[in-house]
Parts: C-alpha cells; sequence; structure tokens
C-alpha cells in the first residue's frame, strides 16, 4: 500500500513546530510515531498536505517527578514508560496498558503516549481499504449520512480503542495542549467531544505537549480483553483506581472506574466510582456489584463495530471491570 | 512532490538514495536498493513481516518513512551473515525446521536477533512475548520458539535433546 503524497518537515524546536501548526493548522498533521497515522493514510482515510515530524524534537519525551505529579512529554515512547520505576510505583494502570499497545517491535521508540490517546476513533465499517469503502455509500466518519453500525443514527458511533487513555481517565491525568503563544491544561475526562467524527475537543494548531499524572497514593489497576495479545485493539477494557480514606485504611475513600472500547471516548463511571466509597477493599461483592452497574451504564452506548458480538463485549464489561478491581485491592498499596 | 536526498547506514555501508517524502523505509530498502530480505506483507503494521533494526531495535519498515531513518543505524536481514556463513540464530533456524514458507522469517529473524543481543539465553515465555508482534501461518510457531531457544545452547549439547525426550529443555511444549 502507497502512502499518498505530502510534504514532510522536522522542527527542532517547540516554537517551529507551533509556528507550523498555526499556519497550516488543518491540512497538517503531527507525526510522531506514525504507527496510527500512516496505516490511515495508506488507508486513503485522510490526506494531509503536510506532515509535521517529531523525530526532531527530542524535548518532548520525559519522564519527570515532583512532590505532586508524574509529568509525561507526549512524545514519550511506550517502552520508556514501561520501563519507567515512577510510572509503575504511583500509576500501575498506565504501566499496564502501555505494555499491552501494539507489540515491542512498536513500543520501541515509534508508539508514543501522546500518539495512543490521540489515536482516531475506530469502526470495523470505516477502518477498511478505500476499495472496500468504494462499494457503498460514504458513513458519517467518511463524509456522508449514514451509520452501518448503528441502523438511523444521525452522528458517527465510532469507538475510541486507545488503551492509555483509559488507564490515564482512571488516574485523573490532565492533558497540556500547547498553540501559537498559548497553552493550557484540560482534564482528560473533559477532553473528548461527542462526536464519532472529531472525537477530541482540540483545536487543529493544537499540540499535545505534555501528560499529568496527579500522584495520589492509590492503587491503580488495568485489564483488557482482545483477540490476539499484541497488535490488537481492546474489544473491551476497564481501568480503576482505589484510594485509601484519610482515617481508615482499610476502607476505599476514593473509586475512580472508568470502561473503554465501549464508546466514542473511555466512560467514566461516575455513580458505580461513588458506590464503592466507604466500602472495605476486601469487599469483593461490592467489587461485583460495581461491575454489574459499570456493565448496565456502559451498555448504554455500545454499538456494534469493533469484531466481537455486543453482548459478549457487554457481559465482558462487568468482568473487566471487577478483575481491575480485584487487581488494585490486593496490590498492597492501600 | 520534490524529490530528497538522503544517506541511510544500511548494513554499516552508506546509500545515496534519492526519495519521496511519501516513500516508507520498506519501499527504499526493496525498490530502491534491491535489499528484498524484509518483506510487505499487511503494510498496516499487524504481522512484522517488514521488521527490520534500527538503532539495535525492531520496527516496523512499512510504518517508517524513509525520512525518519535518516541517521539511525539501520540493520536489514542481508546484514545478519558474514558473507556465506550463516549467523548462529539463522544456522538454529534452519536446524530447527523454523523455515517453512519462509516469508515471515526475515522479520523473525530481525525481531529474534534484537531479543538475544539483550538476553543471550531468553526463556520460552520471554521468547514468545519478544515475538508476540510477528505472524507465522505455517510452522504453528514452536519451531521458531525452539531456534531461537538452541541459539545460546545448540541442539546437539543440550542434554535433554540429546536424551530423545521429545520436547527439548528450553522449548517445552
Amino acid at each position: 500500500m502507497r502512502l499518498p503524497q505530502f510534504n514532510y518537515t522536522g522542527p527542532d524546536t517547540l516554537e517551529k513546530a507551533l509556528d507550523l501548526l498555526a499556519a497550516h493548522g488543518q491540512d497538517a498533521k503531527i507525526l510522531a510515531g506514525g504507527t496510527d497515522l500512516l496505516v490511515r493514510m495508506k488507508k486513503g482515510l485522510l490526506a494531509p498536505k503536510m506532515l509535521i515530524s517529531l523525530k526532531a524534537l527530542k524535548d518532548l519525551s520525559y519522564i519527570q517527578q515532583d512532590k505532586d505529579a508524574i509529568r509525561i512529554g507526549a512524545r514519550t515512547s511506550l517502552a520508556d514508560i514501561i520501563a519507567s520505576g515512577p510510572v509503575q510505583k504511583e500509576a500501575a494502570a498506565l504501566s499496564t496498558a502501555c505494555e499491552k499497545i501494539g507489540a515491542a517491535t512498536i513500543q520501541h521508540f515509534r508508539g508514543t503516549l501522546g500518539g495512543n490517546i490521540l489515536q482516531d476513533n475506530r469502526c470495523f465499517h470505516y477502518n477498511q481499504s478505500a476499495f472496500h469503502r468504494s462499494g457503498r455509500q460514504a458513513c458519517h466518519k467518511d463524509g456522508g449520512k449514514i451509520c452501518y453500525a448503528r441502523d438511523e443514527s444521525d452522528r458517527c458511533n465510532s469507538t475510541c480503542q486507545s488503551d492509555g487513555a483509559v488507564a490515564l481517565m482512571a488516574l485523573d491525568a490532565r492533558l497540556v495542549l500547547a498553540s501559537k503563544g498559548h497553552e493550557r491544561t484540560v482534564a482528560i475526562a473533559d477532553f473528548y467531544t461527542t462526536d464519532g467524527i472529531l472525537p477530541f475537543a482540540m483545536e487543529p494548531t493544537e499540540l499535545l505537549k505534555e501528560i499529568i499524572i496527579p500522584i495520589q497514593g492509590a492503587a491503580s489497576a488495568y485489564q483488557r480483553l482482545a483477540y490476539r495479545s499484541a497488535i490488537d485493539y481492546p474489544i473491551v477494557c476497564a481501568g480503576v483506581l482505589l484510594k485509601a480514606d484519610t482515617g481508615k485504611k482499610d476502607t476505599i475513600g476514593e473509586a475512580r472506574i472508568v470502561v473503554g472500547a465501549m464508546a466514542r471516548s473511555p466512560l467514566f463511571l461516575a455513580k458505580e466510582s461513588a458506590e464503592l466509597k466507604g466500602k472495605s477493599f476486601t469487599d469483593t461483592q461490592a467489587f461485583q456489584k460495581a461491575g454489574n452497574g459499570a456493565m448496565n451504564s456502559a451498555s448504554t452506548f455500545a454499538v456494534h463495530n469493533v469484531g466481537a458480538t455486543l453482548e459478549y463485549r457487554c457481559a465482558m464489561v462487568a468482568e473487566m471491570v471487577v478483575r481491575a478491581l480485584n487487581e488494585a485491592a490486593g496490590s498492597g498499596k492501600n | 512532490m520534490e524529490k530528497l536526498d538522503l544517506t541511510l547506514n544500511i548494513n554499516h555501508k552508506p546509500f545515496d538514495v534519492r526519495i519521496s517524502p511519501n516513500d516508507t523505509l520498506l519501499e527504499v530498502l526493496r525498490d530502491h536498493l534491491d535489499l528484498t530480505g524484509s518483506k510487505e506483507s499487511c503494510g498496516e503494521g499487524v504481522c512484522g513481516s517488514c521488521t527490520v533494526q534500527l538503532d539495535g531495535k525492531p520496527v516496523r519498515s512499512c510504518l517508517t518513512l524513509a525520512l525518519e531513518a535518516e541517521g539511525a543505524i539501520i540493520r536489514t536481514v542481508e546484514g545478519l551473515a558474514d558473507g556465506d556463513t550463516l549467523s548462529p540464530l539463522q544456522e538454529s533456524f534452519v536446524n530447527h525446521g523454523a523455515v517453512q514458507c519462509g516469508f515471515c522469517t526475515p522479520g523473525m529473524l530481525m525481531t529474534a536477533d534484537a531479543l538475544l543481543k539483550e538476553n543471550p539465553d531468553p526463556d520460552e515465555d520471554t521468547i514468545r512475548k519478544a515475538l508476540s508482534g510477528n505472524i507465522c501461518r505455517c510452522t504453528g510457531y514452536a519451531k521458531i520458539v525452539e531456534a531461537v531457544a538452541h541459539t545460546a545452547h545448540p541442539q546437539d549439547q543440550c542434554p535433554d535433546c540429546a536424551s530423545g525426550i521429545k520436547s527439548c529443555c528450553k522449548a517445552k511444549e
């Protein structure tokens, strides 16, 4: 498969990259590892006039820890994050999630955390070759007015299958978005539109610069289900965070349950998370109840568009959430 | 689109090429330089048959722009053997019948070679995990895993294999 034609530029400072983005905006795309972008370009799903490579922007690859947060440069390779001691200690869910992305051959400096967060939503009706798509009318994401995944749907139901984003939402991470002369920080939970066509609430002139993970002294875990152990997207996944009550060590003071690969964005389940507050870390019945609740809540959003049958995926939401909760509760970090 | 001149360091030799920005490393290797050992199969990073090493790490050459590989030390399957002398890993592949149709072999070799550089004597789980990004549709993987496991310990020196136990010491079935 040939790539469409484009101009290539590799700025060596962040300022130059932001200038280029400001000048070209919609026509330009950021190339980090390319494992998502180049595949979509090969399939003719997009044809940017310019690729702005981050190859020379080594300044955006770092993992720093201070008193309250771990800061990760968006260009940091997945392999570096997996190997990072602070991430393993303070953000176990992210470490596990990164291990599941792609395979070693993709994690080594091609795949980046920023790229994983910003990988486009997927749908097996859309992520097909140009030839396949030419045989039928275009869907919403392809510029048409039809959804093949849900009959009569007036908008795109493509699914966010990022592993990293689910773990980061469970960890309550924030994203730093930079554009020329401006920088803003947004909680990852607020980073998503409810539109499958353009799933991220960011301007074409903005660049994801940094991911900030608050250090909360909490236990976290990530579980995913996929057909293949490597190079496969999750069909269901769950990230959780359990924080002990300040007064009572064996009681859950705060919980965050996030379910992924079921909707246009990772789903933070506020109700199920709140219900775990005050429960014991060994209360497996409460975990099961949270899992069932998560299944009911997440099922509302899911459509049949990422492989396994919808019934199976919905049923597995409960399983993934329960496994993740048990793992976090048993990790001894509470 | 304008053409760009580029020097790539492949198997310790500099190669001058004139490329388009949208040429992948795999296309440059195969179509410009006749280094046809690396194979294109899926073209989207799923199968691993195009794996080459960049600075010692296995990467997908079908998803790497040639421009992005500038300045890196590139190693392809052609760089494994020394003339007609196969590398120990290649020798082991031949001896264990790890090659059937052979299409996945260059990618398997490059991934396994990078693993063995880091860990010369890996156990089965490590090998399977390292090779999990490479698909083989013929061998069922058992012989490939055996071949990698026995690179450090040739089979004729392996006590279990010599005593005729079917599944050898390194790669338990």
